[in-house]
């Protein structure tokens, strides 16, 4: 029976994570799940398919070499567990094991961005610049927690591998209305429409996003907010109609360095594309390593919470902003 | 099912491999006499009598069906000795030996340095940076008992890349998960790039790193085919719970005198006198076994 969820409900991704691999293991023989020592929210898989459930301890090399192993022999394997560690010191592993003979391994894990407080050593925040650029890696980055099944579910028929980045897992709002956007790998989805800027974002700063964009709304100033979700292969053809459609002022938001995820992605296709650009905002972790605090806290600290998200739209839809302001009706 | 009637291949005698594995050396020299790059030549020299015996004795494998499901596999970890793996798949009919001298390392062959299944699909995985091979190895062995198929995922690697953590990662999973149908050759030449292996890594005592992880140990002399075909004719069934690995004392750059045991042939290149000079001591230590040759006292790195 299906379940439904309602926007702006709470519910654990990583929950989502364990029911679909559960849900999936049934249609889908071949379908392996592995980790290191992450096991806690693949319990229902583990206990339906024992035998198809590897639990390596702490090894994180070991754990993507062997879902290589077991790919090459024709099966779809899962690799769960904390991102830090799989993006970073199974890196080698992900690139010449899997990514190299593009093999279907999926790499899902929790514990991407400024999340969790647990310090420099667990925060995933260069793991989409390494994931981009690795040669027939899939680069995802999700926010609503229902989303994380939909996207599992379609990286079933893919041939090569993929990332897929949560933030905690524990606790994550559902964004999206069921069935008014559609959710497709590769293309971005456009949350909220708007025309003076777009405010490209992934993963959890999209909550905050929308959050912003209604903040400035009030103002009278009418943001994009679009969840690049899929930040390899990007959506450029989004990216150029957004330039067109919203005065070429962009502000990109991310849970992430500022240099070498989203925001590069996008600079990059604007470079490539010769798309003329109005203004153009980074709103990310600087070049600092984080130190202990909530995630709401860290991100004010680093300069992308809300209020500079807030800030950052107000500067790049300034013309917008007086002109919405000279308009009568708005007086 | 289709795993027991996978013919072995031809029986071949002792002797006859032994034959086999010269006529491989002679290969592998004649390759390194005619390319003008590097060949990693001493590490090539220490595994052809493994790889002999593998390819021509204890390896299930069809080069005629190279996807057989019923096939064992074989993962070379140690992904520099490329060319003695391709020389002797080719022996054993997978490739033109031909194709492999004229083509490799060049644009677009499928020969190169280190082995690619995407360029090379007779070969079971890509490989090169070391301690990669076991952990592949145990997916597919994990994959085969999963499917209750009976053949064995064999692995092959150097002493000096069990330097990796991820390969006694693997070690502890292949354990864990009692995969009888494990096998791991190790190399034991006791040479680094760089170094002679106990100068600067204490790997000893090897064999019981390996035993204290609770798998099956098997220690021979790498070149001595009898030992090896014992050792492969000894092997659990596929269905035990227990992986073993098969120790090999061997002898970097084994068969030619002057790269045995001499740092300077981790990799290199043979010209025209040379190849003739490297024949002849090849001629000469016919029959040798890492027993006969004394063990370095000297670094001699020049050629």
């Amino acid at each position: 029976m299906p379940v439904t969820f309602t926007f702006g409900e709470m519910l654990s991704a990583r929950s989502v994570i364990g029911s679909t691999l559960a849900e999936l293991g049934e249609t889908h023989e071949n379908l392996w799940v592995l980790t290191p020592d992450i096991g806690a929210t693949l319990v229902e898989f583990r206990d339906k398919y024992p035998d198809r459930f590897v639990d390596v301890g702490l090894a994180e090399q070991a754990c993507v070499g062997i879902a290589a192993g077991l790919a090459y022999d024709g099966n779809i394997p899962v690799v769960s567990g904390m991102l830090p560690f799989l993006s970073m010191r199974a890196l080698e592993q992900v690139r010449t094991d899997v990514c190299y003979p593009n093999l279907p391994v999926k790499i899902i894990g929790t514990h991407g961005g400024l999340v969790g407080n647990g310090g420099s050593t667990h925060y995933a925040v260069e793991d989409l610049s390494l994931m981009c650029s690795l040669t027939n890696m899939t680069v995802t980055s999700i926010g609503d927690p229902v989303m994380v099944g939909e996207i599992i579910r379609q990286s079933m028929d893919m041939t090569g591998p993929i990332y897929i980045r949560l933030a905690v897992g524990k606790k994550d709002k559902v964004l999206y209305e069921d069935g008014q956007h559609e959710i497709r790998i590769g293309k971005g989805i456009v949350a909220r429409d708007g025309s003076d800027v777009t405010l490209f974002t992934h993963g959890t700063t999209v909550a905050q996003a929308l959050d912003a964009a209604e903040q400035l709304a009030q103002d009278g100033v009418s943001v994009r907010v679009v969840d690049m979700f899929t930040l390899k292969p990007i959506d450029a053809d989004l990216i150029e109609r957004c330039a067109a459609e919203t005065a070429g002022r962009f502000v990109v938001l991310e849970d992430h360095l500022s240099y070498g995820g989203l925001a590069t992605r996008v600079a990059d296709v604007v470079a490539d594309r010769g798309i003329r650009l109005e203004s153009f905002e980074r709103l990310g972790i600087p070049q600092v390593y984080a130190g202990f605090g909530e995630d709401e806290q860290l991100r004010d600290k680093h300069g992308y919470g809300l209020s500079a998200t807030v800030a950052a739209l107000r500067r790049a839809a300034g013309p917008a902003t007086r002109a919405a302001a000279d308009e009568p009706a708005a007086v | 099912m289709t795993g027991a009637t996978l013919d072995i291949g031809e029986r071949h005698s002792v002797g006859e491999l032994t034959d086999l594995a010269y006529e491989l050396r002679r290969k592998l020299l004649e390759l390194c006499g005619t390319y003008e790059g590097a060949v990693h030549i001493g590490g090539d020299l220490s595994v052809a009598d493994i790889l002999t015996v593998l390819f021509h004795h204890g390896l299930r494998v069809d080069p005629d069906d190279i996807a057989n499901p019923a096939r064992d596999r074989f993962v070379l970890s140690k992904g520099h000795a490329a060319v003695c793996m391709y020389i002797a798949m080719a022996m054993r009919g997978f490739f033109a030996y031909d194709e492999i001298v004229d083509t490799y390392g060049q644009l677009d062959s499928a020969y190169g340095m280190h082995p690619c299944k995407v360029q090379l699909p007779g070969v079971e995985a890509s490989t090169g940076s070391l301690g990669h091979g076991l952990p592949l190895a145990v997916g597919m062995a994990l994959s085969a008992r999963h499917r209750g198929e009976k053949h064995r995922v064999v692995t092959l690697l150097g002493d000096g890349e069990t330097g990796e953590g991820s390969v006694w990662e693997a070690v502890m999973a292949g354990r864990s998960q009692k995969l009888g149908n494990l096998v791991a050759f190790v190399d034991r030449n006791r040479q680094l790039m760089t170094s002679f292996a106990e100068e600067r890594v204490m790997f000893e005592p090897y064999p019981d790193k390996w035993r204290a992880f609770g798998w099956n140990v098997i220690e021979v002399d790498g070149h001595d085919m009898a030992q090896l075909v014992d050792a492969i004719d000894r092997l659990p069934d596929p269905d035990s719970d227990v992986p073993t690995v098969v120790v090999c004392e061997t002898v970097k750059g084994k068969g030619v005198d002057f790269m045995e045991r001499n740092l300077a042939w981790h990799a290199g290149s043979l010209g025209a006198e040379d190849l003739t000079r490297a024949l002849a001591a090849l001629d000469a230590s016919r029959g040798t076994t890492a027993a006969d040759i004394a063990p370095a006292d000297t670094h001699e790195e020049a050629r």
